[in-house]
């Protein structure tokens, strides 16, 4: 059982400078996803705590000893890669087993701890067979099943489920969540999607450009981003962003968009904004966020927006709906049925409860 | 245009489509039997006649030439020496231009420098490597023995070229300089071509360095040092160049390979139709080695 601590970690490739100086606490046990588009920096974190990379500068503590000059083997972590790296001539059983051969572990263990393994992920029947001879989700088993067999002190994923398709990536997603919920091992996972990293993480850390953008867990950065970049990359489909104006408007205060409706502003969140009036905002709405007003009721915390849809997507469970407001293209998820056809006429409640406003210059959210 | 018509068109082109195949390797199956086939099958057909260049006689002697081949002592000693060149000079080149190529997959300043340098023994024709050799083996003017000369502190009259015992070392150092770096560049290649997370994932299953390269880098490279093994081998059983620049099989006949043992059978002893005799029992052996070795490397995949 480890603690993990980064202290001022760079990492240099050449001119690039690939992580700027992460402090990262990594709690025991838990299940921490690494996520960002794709140059963030997350893979190249991951390889430094298994000890693949050179820790450029600051330290890397496991349980409060630095282990930067430690190789990986004396670690004591195992690592799922993204392109499985199986051992081509080796069976899966020999695959699996091959941590343990190095560590000596005796043979009547071994075999045991092997099959013990593959039952878990149930492969048994994969155990003779050669890589060559697996699909691509047998492989990324084999993978797992490489990893899991060790009894180490952290177990890294680095992009494991990138290479599968949708379908079999939904199945792997539950099963690495029920392993973990089972085994209660510290686990780092790398992803670029953040639905994985939603769904798995216990908490996200988001980087971009090398540095932590935030980190919490889940929902925390779903419902209080702290920056226009958290806002649009956590949240399936992603938010949207209009340009507005903070106003004082009778008695409260509003947001006006850009179609000159105001949006005003529940009673919990006015004082937060009561110098801002005048101020240009962005105002972020989530998709899922909207509703069809049919009643035409006045909710509190809700503001209403009259929009004229464009492109109706029906999912079945929902229905996405593409109307524009002012410049901004926007994407709401609405109940089934709830949109017909281009052309027509809604009326949307917006959740301002859950709106965050950002400040444009900053990129901020205020 | 017409239905007709367009089914003409696309039989055409059906028909240079299937084709086209035969088309494009026909050129080299045609030169493959000129030059390969005609003059092996011709071998065949001499070796059992009575052809020398000496005199006019042509008429068959059946299996005479073979028979002979059981009792010719000279030649099976070729054959001994041969396979002692073989037997010394493939595992040096192998393991040298292993550890070569190792050491070439760390990054190094003018690495590619290096490489191309390494490589010129190689691409030198075997004849001038032979013959340069032979004088740098000189026993009064050749820098081998002033250089060792240097070290022992006395001057040094090895005769490398005419001692029995020196004239192998001699030929084996020719040989090893000169196809080494093949060996080296063929397995550069393959080791720069191992997956690097492989190697990863073994450091993170706690492999040493010794044991990630017997355990996983050897057996990943396998195939193709299995085909640089067979390249060479067969490039060394029938090793002449160097030898005939040398020594021309001298002092004696210590150092007549199978190679130049036929040569001088043909060429200066002018019996054709023994030497083709000899050739062809070669070529029997060699088919049934390399079917022999290539069953093995398909087995292996």
């Amino acid at each position: 059982m480890a603690g993990l601590r980064l202290r001022g970690v760079h990492k240099f490739y050449g001119k690039v400078h690939a992580v700027r100086g992460i402090d990262l606490e990594i709690p025991d046990q838990g299940f921490t996803v690494l996520v960002g588009p794709s140059g963030c920096g997350k893979s190249t974190l991951l390889r430094m705590i298994a000890g693949l990379e050179v820790v450029d500068e600051g330290t890397v503590e496991v349980d409060g000893a630095v282990v930067n000059d430690m190789r990986p083997k004396d670690r004591d972590v195992a690592m799922v890669f993204q392109n499985y790296a199986l051992y081509p001539h080796m069976s899966v059983f020999e695959n699996i087993a091959f941590g343990l051969r190095m560590r000596k572990v005796p043979n009547a263990e071994t075999r045991e701890r092997v099959h013990r393994a593959a039952e878990m992920l149930g492969i048994p029947e994969l155990l003779e067979r050669m890589p060559r001879q697996l699909s691509g989700g047998q492989r990324q088993h084999v993978a797992m099943g490489r990893a899991l067999v060790r009894d180490a002190k952290m177990y890294l994923f680095d992009e494991p489920l990138s290479n599968l398709d949708a379908q079999l990536r939904d199945e792997m997603r539950t099963e690495i969540k029920r392993l973990h919920q089972e085994l209660r091992t510290t686990m780092i996972y790398v992803t670029h999607d953040q639905v994985e990293a939603m769904t798995l993480a216990d908490r996200i850390v988001l980087l971009r450009d090398g540095v932590i953008e935030q980190e919490g867990d889940p929902l925390e950065l779903y419902e209080r981003p702290t920056n226009r970049f958290v806002a649009g990359f956590l949240g399936s489909p992603a938010m949207n962003f209009v340009p507005a104006r903070i106003e004082a408007e009778n008695g409260g205060l509003g947001v006006r968009l850009p179609d000159q409706t105001v949006l005003a502003l529940p009673e919990g969140r006015r004082s937060a904004y009561a110098d801002q009036v005048g101020k240009t905002i962005l105002i972020g709405m989530r998709p899922e966020h909207m509703h069809r007003d049919r009643e035409g009721e006045q909710r509190d915390g809700f503001g209403r927006i009259s929009v004229t849809v464009e492109i109706v997507e029906p999912m079945g469970a929902n229905t996405l709906i593409n109307f524009h407001l002012g410049e901004t293209s926007i994407l709401a998820r609405l109940d089934a049925y709830a949109a017909e056809q281009p052309g027509q006429k809604l009326d949307l409640l917006v959740d301002m409860n859950r709106a965050v406003l950002i400040d444009p210059e900053s990129q901020r959210v205020i | 245009m017409t239905a007709t018509t367009m089914r003409v068109g696309q039989r055409a082109n059906l028909f240079a489509d299937r084709n086209f195949k035969w088309l494009v390797i026909a050129p080299s199956i045609i030169v493959l039997l000129v030059v390969g086939i005609y003059p092996l099958v011709y071998t065949g057909i001499v070796s059992f006649q009575q052809i020398t260049m000496m005199e006019e006689d042509t008429s068959w002697a059946g299996f005479m030439n073979y028979a002979a081949l059981f009792s010719d002592g000279r030649l099976w000693e070729s054959f001994g020496h041969t396979f002692l060149i073989l037997a010394i000079a493939l595992p040096i080149e192998l393991v040298l231009g292993l550890l070569m190529a190792q050491l070439f997959l760390e990054k190094l300043p003018g690495k590619q420098v290096f490489i191309a340098l390494l490589i010129i023994p190689t691409v030198i024709s075997p004849i001038v490597a032979g013959s340069t050799w032979r004088l740098m083996f000189d026993n009064q003017y050749g820098p081998v023995n002033q250089i060792i000369g240097w070290f022992a502190g006395e001057p040094t009259a090895i005769l490398w070229i005419t001692r029995p015992e020196w004239v192998y070392p001699a030929i084996l150092i020719c040989e090893v300089w000169q196809w080494t770096p093949f060996m080296f560049l063929i397995l550069l290649a393959a080791l720069s071509n191992v997956d690097r997370s492989l190697i990863e994932a073994a450091e993170i299953d706690g492999a040493s360095f010794w044991k990630i390269f017997f355990r996983i880098t050897l057996p990943v490279i396998r195939p193709v040092m299995v085909i640089a093994i067979l390249i060479r081998a067969l490039d060394l059983f029938r090793i002449f160049d160097i030898i005939w620049a040398m020594t021309k099989g001298g002092p004696g006949s210590i150092t007549e390979t199978i190679s130049i043992y036929t040569y001088i059978r043909a060429f200066k002893e002018f019996e054709t139709s023994y030497a083709g005799a000899i050739a062809f029992l070669v070529i029997i052996l060699l088919s049934v080695i390399v079917i022999f070795a290539l069953k093995r490397v398909e087995i292996a995949r």
